[in-house]
C-alpha cells in the first residue's frame, strides 16, 4: 500500500523539508491517520461534501462532443459543478476539518489559478478559521477574478514578487508562513505535492471522484471505461480520479501542459520532460537545468504552470502504470471553445487540456471506445484570459 | 600515488574539530559567519570573507544560491535570487569556495540545498567539495531522517536542530557524532527578529543532556547582546542576515564595506 511509513511511494516522495518543520508534518500526519479511521470524521465530510459542495457531481455523456469527435463516447466527471467551480474544495473541506480537530485557527494556502486559494477560502468562512493565501502576483494579474473572490470570502491574499511570480513562489513563501506559524496555522497544499503526508491527504480527499465516478458508470452504463483521461500540474484531479482505478483495466492518461514550445521555459511538461529531482519537500520529477536550478515554466492555464509533480505520480509513470501525454496552448484553447460551443460549458483552461487529449484519441479510434474526461474545473476566471488571446469574445478561433 | 589515494579518503572536518577544541580551551564562543558565494561579485565578496577573519570570525559558512530557498527568510533570499540571476550554481559555488580557501584560514561549511547536490551526484560533490576545501556540509532542506543521503562519502554533515524538535529528534542528531549541531533558534527561517531568551535556553539544555557535541545556535541573531545572553547555554553563534543586510547597505560603497564587516564582527567576537 503506497506510501510506505516514510511517505515513499516507490522511490519518489518522501519529507525534504527544514528540521524545524518535521514536528509539524508528524503532528498532521498523526492526526490524519487519526481521523480517517474515525466515522464521525467521515460522516461530517460526507454531509458538507453533499449539503453544502453540492457532491456527487454528474456523470454527463457529451452527446454532441462524442458524435463530431469520431468513435468515442465521452462522458464528462462534472467536477466543475462542484461549489466554488473546481474540485479544489474536496480537498479543502477534509483539510479544514483535520485544522479544526488539531485546534489550528488559521488556514495558509498557495495558489495558481487561485481555484485552490478559492476553495481554502471558503472552507476558512465555513468553519470561521483565518485564511491567508499566496499568489504570484502574475497569476494575481491573469487570475483577477479569484483574487477578488477570496477578498470577499475574508482571505488575506499575499502578492509574491519574486521569482517567476507564479505557484511555484507562491507555495515557496507559504512554506515560510508555515515554518514560522504551525502552532496555529495548518497549511492546505491543493495539489498531491509537498512533504508526506500531503500527497496521500490529498489523494485520498480527492479520491471520492474516482469513487464516484466507479458507481455512476456502472449504473449509467455497466461495466468500466475503457480510459480516463485527466490533466496534470501538481495532479490532484488526477490523482483523485485515477486513485480507485489503479488496479482495473482502465487506461489511464494525465496530460500535462505543453505550452507554446519544446524549449525550457516554454512549457510545463514536468513527467514528459523533466527528471528526478527535490522541490516543495518530495522527491519527485522536476523541470530544472543541469545544476538543479529550477527552472521558469509556461502555461496558459495558471494552475498547470508549476515546474514540479506529485510523486505518486512520479511513480506511476515508472511503473507504467499512467501515460503522460501533453497539450499545446493552441490545442487546449481549441478544445475549450469546442467545449463551449458544443455542449454549453465553459471549461478551465487546465480542464480544457484534457478535453484536447481526449478529442485525439477519439479521432484516431478505429472501434467504439469509452472516454472519461476528469472536467476538473468551470473556465469563468478564464473568460477574460481567454477573450484577449482570442482577440475578442465575438470572433471566431 | 598511494599518498593520492589517502588525501582522496581522509575524513573531512578535522580543522572544524580543531577549531572548536581550540575555542573550548580558550572559553571563547565560535563566531560563524554565514555569507553567499559570489554576491555582490566575487571579488568584493572575497573581500568580506578575509574582513570577516580579521574582525575574529571563527568558521565560514558558504552559501549556494538556489532558485528555491524555502529555507531562508526575506534578506538570505534576496541574495539567493541575485546570485541565481548573475548565474551561479553549485558548481561556480565550489570553484568559489577553493578561491575562498586560498585567501583565508577560516574553516569552510558549505550551505547548500539538496536539489543542486543530487543533480551533480554525490560522488563528484564529496569529491569537489574535498578539492575546494570544504570541510562540511549544511543542507537546510535534508532532515535528520533523510541525512542517510549524503552518507558514506566522508563528508562531515552538519545536523540542523528546532526548538519544536522532539527528544527523539535530538538523539538522531547526536548519535551522528557532528562536528556541531546548528541549532535554530527561532520557529522560523533565517532573518531578524528576537528570541524568547528562556524558551531558547531550555532547549540548548535539552540538547546539551543528549548531545556532546558543540551547539551553534543560529537564525534570528543581529546583536551582541544576544550573543552575551547564551553564552552559558551555546558553544557558537551564527550570523547571517545581520551581516546580509550590512553587506544591501554598503554594497554601493565597496570601499566602506569590509571595514564596516570587520568591526561589526569584533563587536560580536567581544562579548562572546
Amino acid at each position: 500500500m503506497y506510501p510506505d511509513e516514510r511517505g515513499y511511494f516507490g522511490r519518489y516522495g518522501g519529507r525534504f523539508v527544514p528540521e524545524t518543520l518535521i514536528p509539524a508534518l508528524m503532528e498532521t500526519e498523526q492526526a490524519y491517520r487519526e481521523l480517517a479511521g474515525d466515522e464521525k470524521f467521515r460522516q461530517e465530510l460526507q454531509l458538507y461534501l453533499k449539503d453544502y459542495a453540492g457532491r456527487e457531481s454528474p456523470l454527463y455523456f457529451a452527446s454532441r462532443l462524442s458524435e463530431n469527435a469520431g468513435k468515442a463516447r465521452i462522458f464528462l466527471k462534472r467536477e466543475d459543478l462542484n461549489h466554488t467551480g473546481s474540485h479544489k474544495i474536496n480537498n479543502t473541506l477534509g483539510q479544514a476539518l483535520l485544522a479544526r480537530k488539531m485546534g489550528k485557527k488559521r488556514l495558509i494556502a498557495e495558489t495558481g489559478a487561485g481555484q485552490h486559494g478559492v476553495a481554502t477560502a471558503t472552507a476558512a468562512a465555513v468553519f470561521g478559521l483565518e485564511c491567508t493565501v499566496y499568489m504570484g502576483s502574475k497569476d494575481m494579474e491573469r487570475q483577477r477574478l479569484n483574487v477578488f473572490r477570496m477578498q470577499m470570502l475574508g482571505a488575506e491574499v499575499r502578492g509574491v514578487k519574486k521569482g517567476s511570480e507564479t505557484l511555484k513562489d507562491a507555495t515557496n513563501e507559504a512554506f515560510r508562513d508555515f515554518i514560522r506559524s504551525f502552532e496555529y496555522s495548518h497549511m492546505v497544499i491543493g495539489s498531491v505535492v509537498g512533504p508526506h503526508p500531503y500527497p496521500m491527504m490529498v489523494r485520498d480527499f480527492q479520491a471520492v471522484i474516482g469513487r464516484e465516478l466507479r458507481r455512476q458508470f456502472q449504473e449509467q452504463e455497466g461495466g468500466l471505461p475503457d480510459c480516463i483521461i485527466a490533466c496534470v500540474g501538481g495532479g490532484s484531479n488526477a490523482m483523485g480520479i485515477f486513485y480507485p482505478f489503479l488496479e482495473d483495466p482502465v487506461k489511464l492518461l494525465g496530460v500535462e501542459a505543453g505550452g507554446c514550445g519544446t524549449a525550457p521555459g516554454q512549457h510545463c511538461a514536468t513527467l514528459s520532460r523533466g527528471n528526478d529531482g527535490v522541490l516543495h519537500g518530495a522527491f519527485s520529477r522536476l523541470l530544472q537545468d543541469e545544476y538543479g536550478q529550477v527552472m521558469d515554466t509556461h502555461s496558459i492555464s495558471a494552475g498547470l504552470d508549476y515546474p514540479g509533480v506529485g510523486p505518486e505520480h512520479a511513480s506511476l509513470r515508472e511503473r507504467g502504470r499512467v501515460d503522460y501525454v501533453q497539450v499545446s496552448d493552441r490545442e487546449a484553447l481549441d478544445a475549450f471553445m469546442q467545449l463551449c460551443r458544443m455542449e454549453g460549458i465553459i471549461p478551465a483552461l487546465e480542464s480544457a487540456h484534457a478535453v484536447a487529449y481526449a478529442l485525439k484519441i477519439a479521432a484516431a479510434l478505429e472501434e467504439e471506445k469509452s472516454l472519461v474526461i476528469n472536467l476538473s474545473g468551470r473556465g469563468d476566471k478564464d473568460v477574460e484570459e481567454v477573450a484577449r488571446l482570442l482577440g475578442g469574445v465575438g470572433s471566431e478561433n | 600515488m598511494w599518498k593520492k589515494w589517502l588525501v582522496c579518503w581522509e575524513v573531512l572536518g578535522v580543522k572544524i574539530r580543531n577549531r572548536w577544541d581550540e575555542l573550548k580551551k580558550k572559553e571563547e564562543m565560535a563566531l560563524i559567519a554565514f555569507i553567499m558565494a559570489a554576491v555582490p561579485d566575487e571579488d568584493l565578496c572575497l573581500e568580506c570573507i578575509r574582513a570577516l577573519e580579521q574582525g575574529g570570525c571563527d568558521l565560514l559558512e558558504l552559501g549556494v544560491p538556489f532558485t528555491d530557498p524555502l529555507a531562508d527568510g526575506e534578506v538570505i533570499e534576496r541574495f539567493h535570487h541575485r546570485g541565481v540571476r548573475r548565474g551561479l550554481n553549485l558548481k561556480r559555488g565550489l570553484d568559489f569556495a577553493a578561491r575562498v580557501r586560498d585567501a583565508c584560514q577560516l574553516p569552510l561549511i558549505l550551505f547548500s540545498y539538496y536539489n543542486p547536490i543530487l543533480q551533480m551526484g554525490l560522488d563528484k560533490f564529496a569529491g569537489d567539495c574535498r578539492s575546494a576545501g570544504v570541510e562540511a556540509v549544511i543542507v537546510p532542506d535534508l532532515p535528520l531522517d533523510e541525512l542517510g543521503r549524503l552518507a558514506g562519502q566522508g563528508l562531515e554533515l552538519i545536523p540542523m536542530l528546532a526548538p519544536s524538535s522532539t527528544l527523539s529528534r535530538v538523539q538522531m542528531a547526536a548519535e551522528l557524532d557532528p562536528a556541531f549541531i546548528y541549532c535554530v533558534s527561532v520557529r522560523g527561517v533565517t532573518g531578524l527578529r528576537s528570541l524568547p531568551e528562556m524558551e531558547i535556553k531550555d532547549y540548548l539544555q535539552k540538547v546539551r543532556r543528549v548531545s556532546t557535541a558543540p551547539l551553534a545556535l543560529g537564525f534570528g541573531i543581529s546583536q551582541p547582546e544576544q550573543v552575551r545572553a547564551f553564552r552559558e547555554q551555546a558553544d557558537g553563534v551564527v550570523i547571517g542576515s545581520a551581516l546580509a543586510q550590512i553587506i544591501e547597505e554598503y554594497e554601493s560603497r565597496p570601499a566602506l564595506l569590509p571595514g564596516i564587516l570587520e568591526k561589526r564582527c569584533q563587536a560580536l567576537k567581544l562579548l562572546s
